[in-house]
């Protein structure tokens, strides 16, 4: 779809092109007005809301303990860390803490899903670049957690696996067999795939040095996660406010100052290995004990009432996941607000593609790891 | 001078100042030479006779976290984009979905909905039953209607 603009700068004419919904190298339904002279990008200005549902107002109509449901639905390829980010707030509001081996249980699943989703990123950035190969490991490892997912909660992705109290199901002696399995057998799958990127001359000559983030600009429009991390901000919310157990566990967080495409990418993988070191600690953590707080047992969780506001963060795969709940006194939530990191990190997109070229632009975009149900929720 | 109604420790143990809405931009200046460099959420509230909105802002160097909360009655508040970028997507969604007119922002056009969409969902007196159908017309504009008619 090109069209002439009449616009020009020293002679040369703007050429307005519009990339998206449909297009084969936006990650979900992304549209971009883009303005070009020559190959440069000009202009560039993202338009969203192809796939709003307005989760918060769906949230409003329904009690306190239904709400995960659309919590699933926004991040996708994470939805486990979404639940913990939702949970976190209604358990506050509610006043319902969870027992101790809940904690224990969630923190596992949120860490698995942690390094889903980088896996997701991790291949999805390589078909980006033209790169077949490194998506099939990337999504057979996936698969391994996927396993999991469905042993424990009967879903692949929308996995309502935790509820207010506590866990839907407790784990057994099986399903920490196959997470230990998991953890022996992934450190080597992650260096083989790591090693497919990082040999590869094309992969660092077309990333190293492109779309450099500055941590100035990087506050200013809000960015979290592995991208401010990349630009040289130590920040992670499981470290400074701990959520969880994760005051209980030994992890390091990984930093770059080289603020580039190449740094954000070294910032997953990394996080990846960080997640694994988390992993191995916690499966010898979990005590024993029950999983569900009897507060909340199931015909008397529509009867809660929360009353106040509670905004709870957590560090989601794509950065800061923030739920601000407000409640009136009833059983159902007055309002939900949901602070999602790409929707954040994505409003700094026409700022890095700027006067860069235009397949430089679909790398760039690659780095965000952008989630389109949770942009547009 | 700023005037601040009322301060308080939330639920979650944040500060809360709540502040007229005549004072938000000076206070916010205030803040953010305080260091209080990161906008983290704008969240607008139906409260029936009023609608609040709540700022989110953090300290990412110290580590500090505050909340301010401000009300208008006639869905006007000043609009914080000259001082954070990250309030630019942020009020145009609350502007769309909460319709709270942000006076002063560069670009308040509806963020998710359609630019011909009629009402603003997340209120409270929101019509849910009544079905909108968008149609374009031959200029390309969007138009909305609540009957069906050909085509859908």
């Amino acid at each position: 779809m090109l069209k002439e603009d009449s616009e020009s700068a020293n002679g040369n004419k703007w050429v307005e092109l519009n990339m998206g919904p449909q297009h084969p190298s936006m990650h979900g339904v992304l549209r971009l007005r883009v303005k070009l002279d020559g190959e440069i990008v000009k202009e560039c200005e993202p338009i969203i809301g192809y796939l709003h549902r307005n989760a918060e107002k769906l949230c409003e109509l329904d009690y306190y303990c239904d709400a995960t449901v659309y919590f699933d639905r926004m991040d996708y390829v994470g939805a486990m860390n979404m639940e913990v980010g939702y949970l976190e707030a209604a358990e506050k509001l509610l006043d319902i803490p969870p027992p101790e081996r809940a904690q224990w249980i969630r923190l596992i699943m949120a860490e698995l899903n942690r390094i889903a989703a980088h896996l997701v990123w991790t291949g999805a950035f390589g078909l980006d670049l033209g790169m077949l190969t490194p998506f099939f490991y990337c999504f057979a490892e996936r698969e391994k957690i996927q396993r999991i997912f469905v042993d424990i909660s009967g879903s692949r992705q929308q996995l309502n696996y935790m509820s207010i109290g506590g866990v839907y199901q407790d784990i057994n002696d099986k399903i920490i067999y196959d997470i230990e399995q998991f953890i022996d057998q992934f450190p080597k799958k992650l260096e083989d795939i790591n090693k497919t990127f990082i040999k590869n001359d094309i992969f660092i000559s077309r990333n190293k040095g492109m779309g450099i983030l500055e941590p100035e600009v990087a506050l200013d429009y809000g960015v979290t996660g592995p991208m401010l991390r990349a630009s040289g901000i130590d920040y992670d919310i499981r470290k400074k406010e701990p959520y969880l157990m994760y005051d209980k566990v030994n992890f390091d967080v990984p930093v770059s100052y080289k603020k580039d495409n190449l740094a954000r990418y070294l910032v997953r993988i990394e996080e990846m290995r960080q997640s694994i070191k988390i992993l191995k600690q916690a499966i010898k953590k979990i005590p024993d004990g029950p999983y569900f707080n009897p507060k909340a047992k199931k015909p008397l969780m529509i009867r809660l009432r929360g009353d106040g506001d509670v905004y709870a963060r957590t560090e989601s795969s794509k950065g800061e996941f923030g739920v601000y709940l407000v409640g009136d006194g009833g059983v159902k939530p007055y309002r939900v607000r949901v602070r999602s990191p790409t929707f954040k990190n994505l409003s700094v997109a026409p700022v890095l593609v700027k006067d860069q070229m235009i397949a430089d632009l679909i790398a760039i975009l690659g780095t965000f790891d952008l989630v389109f149900g949770e942009i547009d929720r | 001078m700023v005037e601040v109604i009322e301060e308080s420790i939330g639920k979650d143990g944040r500060k809360v100042i709540k502040v007229a809405k005549e004072y938000l931009i000076a206070i916010m200046k205030d803040l953010k030479s305080q260091g209080y460099d990161h906008l983290s959420l704008i969240t607008g509230i139906d409260r029936k006779d009023k609608l609040e909105v709540v700022y989110h802002l953090h300290n990412m160097k110290e580590d500090k976290y505050l909340v301010i909360k401000t009300e208008t009655l006639d869905e006007r508040v000043p609009s914080l984009t000259s001082l954070y970028s990250s309030a630019n997507w942020d009020e145009r969604e609350q502007y769309d979905l909460m319709g709270i007119v942000f006076e002063g922002h560069p670009n308040l056009k509806r963020l998710f909905l359609p630019e011909s969409w009629v009402g603003h969902p997340l209120r409270k007196n929101y019509d849910l039953s009544k079905v909108q159908y968008i149609n374009m017309d031959e200029n390309g504009d969007d138009y909305a209607t609540f009957d069906p008619g050909d085509g859908w």
